[in-house]
């Protein structure tokens, strides 16, 4: 898989992420948010262990503790900035709040530096881009009393930046599908723990219907079990700041379902010219990133130079 | 042979438990809904040539009966699903410039046109099907779902499938040669 092909399956992937809040509208009120986790985790887990269980032995047997470590503390990280997240958003607007996940952009280079890993200039240039597009889209509406908010999006941004670090290593010395079932085991456990904590009846105290077992299947199929194996197999050819460049472009998702999907479906998106403006800042900066203007960077150089540091 | 059905029912368990819980999530009630599915069918005509070109058919058929949405147009569906996958295999095999590889941007363009091209022979297949038989549906709507349908999901979810399935699982493209190479 070249350069190109992994982006081309990051891009898969960020849609994928941002038509959770989609099928999330048509799961049936009533229904916690750690039962859709929890069931939808285990479930993609499983789907990708029933296809890829000789892969998986295969892992295991290379570097057991390694795999299955990494993995329980990318889930952990997972967790935990995940609950910053719906802690923080919930002092945006739907569009501010948007683009306040895209701050990792930003913040993965400083989280590299601090590693002491090289960023190419051309990655940099895109960062940057990046970041000036998620300022311009935030910084006029940003008020004083929204602080806490992005104190906390900013926590968890770190943290996401810390798990895509973690992530793109692994990928790189592990088998990515197995990551991906490992990783799917895990964030199900902790949200079954979390379920439990809030609903003991678990499974038994929810509203099922056919609507709720078809979106359970739909998110565990694209949100779980082919995003996160596209995700973990593209990791494993990309440098970590290029896949969080790519990840940005959740936010033109967004901004698109908003647009043009019903108002039942999704929140429909203020289209002002800064959003605008800042959207179109932000694919630039990947288009810079994707593309490779220059055409002077091998497929897996930055690649190379990150395992080897 | 024995292998053939073997596989043709194994492609056919895959389609169908891809297809089956989007049957909730209807466009025209009993003619038209989402159908992520149709992501496999550029996949199954590319990877397995008419052999999947035909489990196509034959999936939309059976999950049309499991929806209780069998109607003298699920015959059109049924030939429409069969053309679809094979006319995006044909057209790699017949203007192809090299066998089916997604490694550059004019392959990507070129995959792309052949899907759009597959989706509108299946939409211009079915569409007049349903209009004759059932008046009563808007003709256009169902169209433009056709071809959503079969263009969207192919583009958006076929094309990284068929990169991952090619480079990272060592799945290789249908050849006529490759059937010859391994007598049944």
């Amino acid at each position: 898989m070249n350069r190109l092909q992994a982006n081309i399956c990051l891009i898969c992937v960020t849609m994928c992420w941002s038509m959770e809040i989609v099928i999330y509208s048509s799961i049936p009120e009533g229904t916690p948010a750690f039962a859709t986790t929890c069931v939808t985790s285990f479930a993609g887990s499983l789907l990708l262990l029933a296809a890829f269980f000789k892969r998986m032995l295969a892992a295991l047997r290379k570097n057991w503790r390694s795999l299955v470590t990494g993995s329980a503390i990318l889930a952990l990280l997972n967790a935990m900035y995940n609950a910053m997240f719906i802690c923080g958003v919930k002092s945006f607007d739907i569009t501010s709040g948007a683009f306040t996940y895209c701050m990792v952009v930003v913040l993965l280079p400083v989280v590299l530096l601090s590693l002491r890993r090289r960023i190419g200039l051309e990655t940099l240039l895109s960062v940057v881009c990046v970041g000036t597009g998620i300022v311009l889209a935030v910084g006029k509406s940003l008020q004083g009393e929204q602080l806490p908010g992005l104190a906390l999006m900013g926590g968890g941004n770190l943290l996401r930046a810390i798990f895509i670090v973690v992530l793109a290593d692994m990928a790189k010395k592990h088998e990515p599908l197995a990551i991906a079932i490992f990783l799917g085991f895990f964030v199900g456990i902790i949200s079954l723990v979390v379920w439990l904590w809030e609903d003991p009846k678990l499974i038994f105290g929810l509203p099922m219907s056919r609507t709720l077992i078809a979106s359970w299947t739909i998110y565990s199929y694209f949100i779980v079990a082919i995003a996160q194996a596209f995700n973990t197999i593209a990791m494993s050819r990309v440098t970590a700041t290029n896949a969080t460049l790519v990840y940005s472009l959740e936010i033109v998702f967004s901004i698109i379902w908003g647009t043009f999907l019903p108002a039942s479906l999704i929140t429909p998106v203020d289209l002002t010219p800064s959003v605008l403006l800042g959207a179109a800042f932000i694919i630039l900066g990947n288009l810079m990133e994707i593309l490779d203007i220059r055409g002077k960077r091998t497929e897996y150089e930055s690649t190379k130079q990150e395992v080897k540091r | 042979m024995k292998r053939l059905i073997i596989r043709f029912f194994l492609l056919l368990f895959v389609y169908l438990v891809v297809a089956i819980p989007f049957k909730a999530m209807n466009l025209i009630p009993g003619f038209s809904d989402v159908r992520p599915v149709c992501a496999l069918a550029s996949i199954y005509g590319v990877f397995y040539g008419p052999l999947g070109c035909v489990v196509c058919a034959f999936g939309n058929l059976i999950a049309d009966i499991i929806d209780d949405a069998l109607r003298w147009s699920s015959l059109a569906g049924f030939s429409a699903n069969f053309l679809g996958p094979f006319m995006i295999w044909y057209l790699w095999k017949r203007f192809g410039k090299h066998p089916f590889a997604l490694r550059t941007i004019p392959d990507l363009l070129f995959h792309t046109l052949v899907i759009v091209l597959g989706a509108i022979l299946e939409a211009s297949i079915i569409t007049p099907a349903v209009a004759y038989a059932y008046p009563e549906v808007n003709a256009k709507l169902f169209a433009y779902s056709v071809l959503g349908n079969t263009s969207v999901f192919p583009i958006v979810f076929g094309i990284p499938l068929a990169i991952v399935l090619q480079e990272e699982l060592g799945f290789s493209p249908y050849t006529e040669e490759k059937l010859e190479k391994k007598p049944e």
